[in-house]
């Protein structure tokens, strides 16, 4: 093992590195350009390949050509860039190409705050393209060495379930230095709990099954399988039809390659949930550190207050609300995303409530008397921009 | 299906999805008889395509592996891909005038900078056809097609002394040639240099719709119709022929790309011997 202090973004770098990735395509943008940085240095000196693409769009392009060609690839970038990932990212679902994003969440809409924390791209993660008829894998670190753990996981999801996985970072995750240990030694990142899956090629001819089994073999070209692979709903051989029943074969695989295999991805980490909580704070990403010792200071004044970080985004972990609670979605942005979520997951009886702030972390003391206030069965004070429904 | 489908194409697939009687599949045979002229096999090809008449017409016809981009960044696509896949083997990829020269044309531009070895082969059909015949910027100016009821007003890139093959020459490409589809011998003489030549290679060969293109603009779907404005243009509006060779002048993205992984890869393997 090795220990350093050293930023998000490196921890990412390294363990992209670490789990075999050998193509990074990107283009600078605040708060992710270190991670071009780091890998254009990085990749070279194990045999990988750096490229800086003309936008994001030929990026995520470029990752996705380099993964049907058989290497591991990976892109960063934040809100700006993310958006330009529509085209590529609809790409890579549908031909199911296994690759790794990062976004580095700043202060939205467009360029809003660069070097500023923001949780404004949940949905987007979710709906990156267009069309629906599909589901995706997002992932939510909190810290710099969760980050590390979270991209080696991405790419071993991405190999298994054929499909983008999406780390969905923040600005304080990716920036922020902190103590990192980083395995050296296969042994070593096994101890960690974490697996490197290699890329195997599929040998056709059923290139794209009509069944929901995980770790089927990615598409690769080049290899002589006669392999076809295109954007138009595919034949179980890859080639392209109009039919109906072949987009709903598609579909269902889309859908349900993910959805069947659930536990192979769910993560989350729960705070005093087994001792009766009434109120249940929830957050993802680094506001759940302030989130965390807000639980503490509220339980030590004998609220019953828990709390609840998703690691895992999407698929949404639904099963997780099925406690009767009041429910305070913890996030940085001023509009409510992942209050929407809790709402709809939430068992019957509970009531969400939303607490904002963007650009900047929460403090604890307000969290500790938003808990107060809603033990007591009080409504949140509302401030003039507040969402009404919550 | 006669020998040259039968060696190189998967049955179920030919002879594609184009109208009765168009150029495109003319152009197809074109690019199937140069591989096979320079005598590669169906694993020596990765045959990849975008959207559009050109798209549809070939992709996955090829029985080696094939692709098909998303409209206009499927030269992105293949620059990953390049990465990729050994030097032997070479990407060939069947696009249309809109997806290489209008939605595709920054990405054209950037592997023709980069030098990526991939040969484009651009099928013009003069507009946008699979839509049911919008103008693009290769439509002639002043024809009328469906979203140009009062003719083409805006310049293309064929018109007042421009040419977009310039463009892509600048922009650093190995070989250009442009064609029309009625210059047999020169289409496939063009596409088999491109194939053999390390480096980006484009070969634009014109051949019109005659359905839409033919009827909104030149008056008549007539097949006949179509073929005679070819032929009266070669040579007139389309300057036909080798248009750029450069071939060997700069070295190839991805050698250049492995030649500098490798020096690095020898400089932190000494650096860890010496202790530093």
């Amino acid at each position: 093992m090795r220990r350093v202090f050293d930023t998000g973004n490196a921890a990412i770098t390294e363990a992209a590195i670490l789990a075999g990735c050998r193509v990074f395509a990107g283009y600078p943008i605040t708060p992710a350009t270190e991670i071009a940085e780091n890998m254009s240095r990085r990749l070279p000196q194990v045999g990988g390949f750096y490229l800086q693409a003309e936008d994001e769009c030929a990026a995520l392009h470029v990752c996705n050509g380099a993964s049907l060609g058989g290497l591991k690839a990976m892109t960063a970038t934040s809100g700006p860039g993310f958006i330009l990932f529509a085209d590529p990212f609809g790409w890579a679902v549908s031909a199911e190409i296994p690759v790794v994003i990062v976004n580095a969440q700043r202060v939205g809409p467009v360029s809003g705050i660069t070097g500023a924390p923001g949780q404004g791209e949940l949905y987007l993660s979710r709906y990156l393209t267009h069309g629906g008829n599909y589901e995706t894998i997002v992932l939510a670190p909190s810290s710099a060495q969760e980050a590390f753990r979270l991209t080696v996981k991405a790419f071993a999801l991405a190999e298994r379930f054929r499909t983008p996985v999406t780390l969905l970072a923040d600005q304080m995750v990716t920036d922020s230095s902190e103590a990192l240990t980083l395995p050296e030694t296969d042994v070593e990142l096994r101890a960690m709990g974490l697996e490197i899956v290699p890329r195997r090629v599929n040998p056709g001819p059923e290139f794209y099954p009509s069944t929901d089994e995980l770790d089927v073999p990615p598409v690769v070209l080049g290899r002589g399988t006669g392999a076809a692979c295109s954007d138009w709903t595919p034949t179980d051989r890859g080639l392209d039809t109009e039919a109906v029943e072949w987009q709903h074969r598609h579909a269902h695989r889309l859908i349900h390659k993910i959805r069947s295999h659930r536990e192979a991805l769910l993560e989350h980490e729960a705070w005093h949930l087994d001792d009766d909580p009434e109120v249940i704070l929830v957050s993802y990403g680094t506001p759940s550190r302030v989130v965390k010792s807000a639980v503490a200071a509220a339980r030590a004044e004998g609220l019953r207050v828990g709390g609840l970080r998703l690691v895992s985004l999407w698929p949404f972990p639904d099963a997780l609300f099925a406690r009767k609670a009041r429910y305070l979605a913890v996030e940085l942005n001023w509009d409510g995303q992942l209050v929407r979520e809790v709402q709809r997951a939430q068992a019957e009886g509970s009531t969400a409530h939303f607490l904002g702030r963007c650009g900047e972390l929460p403090k604890v003391g307000e969290l500790v008397e938003a808990a107060r206030a809603l033990s007591r069965g009080e409504r949140l004070r509302r401030r003039g921009w507040d969402v009404e429904a919550y | 299906m006669d020998a040259l489908a039968e060696k190189y194409l998967r049955a179920e697939k030919w002879p594609g999805t184009a109208c009765s009687g168009c150029g495109l599949r003319l152009l197809h045979r074109e690019v199937l008889t140069a591989i096979d002229e320079l005598g590669l096999a169906t694993d020596d090809v990765v045959w990849g395509t975008a959207i559009g008449c050109t798209g549809r017409q070939t992709y996955a016809t090829w029985k080696g592996d094939c692709f098909a981009g998303t409209h206009g960044r499927v030269y992105a696509l293949a620059t990953g891909l390049r990465l990729a896949l050994p030097p032997e083997k070479r990407i060939l990829l069947t696009v249309g005038d809109g997806d290489a020269f209008t939605i595709g044309l920054p990405h054209v531009l950037a592997a023709a900078r980069r030098n990526v070895d991939v040969t484009v082969v651009v099928g013009d059909n003069l507009g946008y056809q699979s839509t049911g015949g919008q103008y693009g910027v290769t439509t002639p100016g002043g024809s009328r097609t469906d979203s140009s009821p009062y003719g083409v007003w805006e310049p293309g890139w064929a018109e007042e002394g421009l040419d977009v093959l310039a463009v892509v020459r600048e922009a650093g490409a190995a070989f250009l040639a442009r064609h029309t589809v009625l210059e047999r011998r020169e289409t496939i003489d063009s596409v088999k240099t491109a194939l053999s030549t390390r480096g980006f290679t484009l070969v634009h060969v014109v051949y019109g719709c005659h359905v839409h293109y033919g009827a909104q603009a030149l008056g008549s779907a007539d097949l006949g119709v179509i073929q005679a404005w070819i032929r009266e243009q070669t040579g007139a509006r389309y300057r036909t022929g080798v248009f750029h060779d450069a071939r060997g002048a700069r070295p190839e993205f991805t050698e250049r790309l492995r030649r500098q992984v490798a020096d690095v890869r020898r400089r932190t393997a000494e650096r860890v011997r010496d202790g530093r």
